[in-house]
């Protein structure tokens, strides 16, 4: 019986040696596989609203909705190692005493954008799921699929500051960023210089502006 | 050895046959010791208690504040597991017995066994007592001549292959000694038809592989 | 069996064997938290709040140190809240300030909401010192076994078992 055991023993423990120096290889092609990513970032609409964190708390704060524009090619990203990318927006601000060096920043938008290889494991419902299917029919990898263009976009998140103060904020920053995730191995962000054959990205950052003045929400 | 060896384990058949080997060389006065072995086994149960300490104090104290200590631990623990490797690749590599002779020689024995073939393979040295030198040689022998076909050992063959084979057993237990002819004849009993087609490739592998071996210096 | 009673070394060396290969794992791992500067630097994922990028049963690995850059927004990490047993795996959304203070909220990917309800009472942002661990590396679905042995405890004692005889009973 202990042969037996053996034997799958050894069977199990070659060809789990054998996936994982596989998945290295696989790994390892991401850093041969050329990123070229770029993006124009625009405000289009600013706006500071009163609100309360919950419906139950009686605190007030200060929320800042900011609508933008993006057009983006993220198309690089997506290789036969890439699960998904996921996008995202902030919006960056300095503190707002002088002198102290110290940085704000919030997400205001993001998107989880699947290679078709990971089409199954999103979570949504059965409709948007078959259209999401067909988008990509017979095709594993889709870089038309970080290829974006959002005109005048709602954020999906409304931010504030822990002073619960955001009015008047100074010198904000809209920036485009995302994160790849792989289907075995590292996960990357962008970066801010080039590495090897990744180049960071092209634009991606808005121009500075201020948040307006608080408008009293009706 | 009255314990039943399944016969196409190899590594059972080695086993039963070292254990042999003390156990011959035991009863014929040879004095073992076990230096190597106690090396190793204090090298392995230092660093097992180290892990132990390590764990305990994690467990006890958690993380943050072991943190050094857990770095210290590591790094010693490191270079004790490299330790016991060095040995017993480079110098035990697979000695299973190791002892002084009635004569006063040191003998060490290595053993070893090669992949899908039942042939039992014994690295040798003898150190002289009075010269200090060192002669090695290896030498081999198939399972099948000392295992019987339903998988116990046979002592007869075995010993007289060790005591033939290797001189300072030989001085202690001469009557295992055997005359070459006849050794050969008694391990291929088909070469009695062909008898002097010998010189045979047998005898000649065996030389060669002495010769060999001889130039080799075993480090003890 | 009798017969190790008799050759103590031999018996000693033959525990030693096992005793080692759960000694060297213990501190590969340990040799792991201390170059990542993580108490845990490989966790499996246990909930499906970061779908679709990670599953329940895969394995992350974690990097505990700012070398070039505080742990910054985007980056997925594992943090602990104070009374909770169970580490949580979310992204960070916002960040306010720098260092060791800065207050940082996340969010599941596939949560609809951030994750104040998590934290503690009277806690609204994570610092620095919560969180142990960034992810870096992936690998799927190999943890799904440690998953099985937490949900199912007598597997554990199983293998453990069969493992210590096997070690103990078979030489090499």
């Amino acid at each position: 019986m202990h042969n037996t055991l053996n034997r799958f023993q050894s069977v199990f423990g070659f060809f789990t040696t054998v996936a994982f120096v596989l998945g290295c290889f696989i790994a390892a092609t991401d850093f041969y596989a050329e990123r070229a990513p770029s993006g124009t970032l625009k405000v289009s609409n600013l706006q500071v609203v009163k609100g309360r964190p919950h419906y139950y708390s009686s605190v007030q704060e200060e929320y800042a909705i900011i609508k933008f524009s993006l057009d983006a090619d993220l198309s690089h990203l997506f290789t036969w190692n890439t699960k998904q990318v996921f996008v995202y927006v902030t919006a960056e601000w300095p503190a707002p005493k002088s002198g102290v060096n110290a940085t704000n920043e919030a997400v205001i938008w993001d998107s989880i954008i699947t290679n078709p290889s990971a089409d199954h494991l999103k979570n949504i419902g059965p409709a948007t799921m078959k259209k999401l299917k067909k988008s990509a029919q017979g095709k594993t990898i889709a870089p038309d699929r970080g290829i974006l263009s959002l005109r005048n976009q709602r954020p999906k998140y409304q931010i504030t500051h822990p002073s619960r103060k955001i009015a008047d904020t100074e010198n904000v920053k809209l920036k485009l960023h995302y994160n790849v995730q792989p289907w075995f191995g590292l996960l990357t962000w962008n970066q801010n210089q080039d590495i090897g054959f990744w180049k960071a990205i092209k634009g991606g950052v808005s121009a500075p502006f201020s948040l307006p003045s608080i408008k009293k929400k009706n | 050895m009255a314990e039943k060896i399944t016969l196409y384990n190899l590594p059972d058949l080695k086993n039963a046959a070292d254990d042999a080997i003390a156990n011959y060389l035991n009863s014929i006065k040879f004095k073992q010791s076990h230096s190597m072995i106690d090396v190793r086994l204090a090298l392995g149960y230092s660093s097992f208690i180290l892990a132990a300490a390590c764990a305990l104090w994690d467990y006890k104290l958690g993380w943050d504040a072991t943190k050094l200590y857990t770095a210290i631990a590591v790094a010693i623990y490191t270079v004790l597991s490299g330790a016991l490797t060095v040995w017993t690749w480079k110098v035990e590599q697979g000695t299973i017995y190791q002892g002084k002779a009635p004569s006063g020689d040191d003998l060490f024995i290595a053993s070893e066994t090669k992949k899908m073939e039942p042939v039992y393979r014994l690295k040798i040295a003898i150190q002289d007592k009075s010269t200090g030198k060192i002669k090695a040689f290896k030498i081999s022998k198939p399972f099948a001549e000392f295992f019987n076909e339903s998988g116990f050992f046979v002592p007869k063959p075995f010993q007289e292959f060790l005591a033939t084979n290797i001189s300072v057993v030989g001085k202690a237990d001469s009557k295992r000694i055997q005359a070459a002819s006849e050794k050969l004849l008694n391990e291929n009993p088909e070469l009695l038809s062909a008898v002097l087609n010998a010189g045979s490739e047998k005898e000649a592998e065996a030389t060669g592989t002495e010769k060999k071996a001889g130039g080799k210096r075993r480090k003890a | 069996m009798l017969s190790m009673l008799q050759k103590p070394r031999q018996a000693a060396a033959q525990v030693l064997n096992f005793a080692l290969i759960l000694s060297s794992a213990f501190m590969m791992w340990k040799g792991l938290s201390v170059i990542s500067d993580s108490p845990s630097p490989i966790v499996v994922v246990l909930s499906g709040s970061m779908e679709p990028a990670f599953q329940r049963g895969d394995l992350l690995f974690l990097w505990n140190r700012n070398l070039l850059q505080d742990t910054s927004v985007g980056e997925v990490v594992v943090y602990n809240v104070k009374d909770k047993d169970i580490p949580i795996v979310h992204r960070v959304v916002r960040k306010y300030g720098e260092g060791e203070d800065a207050k940082l909220l996340t969010k599941g990917d596939n949560n609809p909401s951030d994750d104040t309800e998590l934290y503690a009472r009277g806690q609204d942002y994570l610092v620095r010192k919560d969180i142990i661990g960034s992810v870096v590396g992936y690998i799927p679905f190999v943890g799904y076994v440690t998953i099985l042995l937490s949900e199912h405890p007598w597997l554990k004692t199983v293998m453990l078992g069969v493992m210590g005889l096997f070690a103990i009973l078979q030489r090499e």
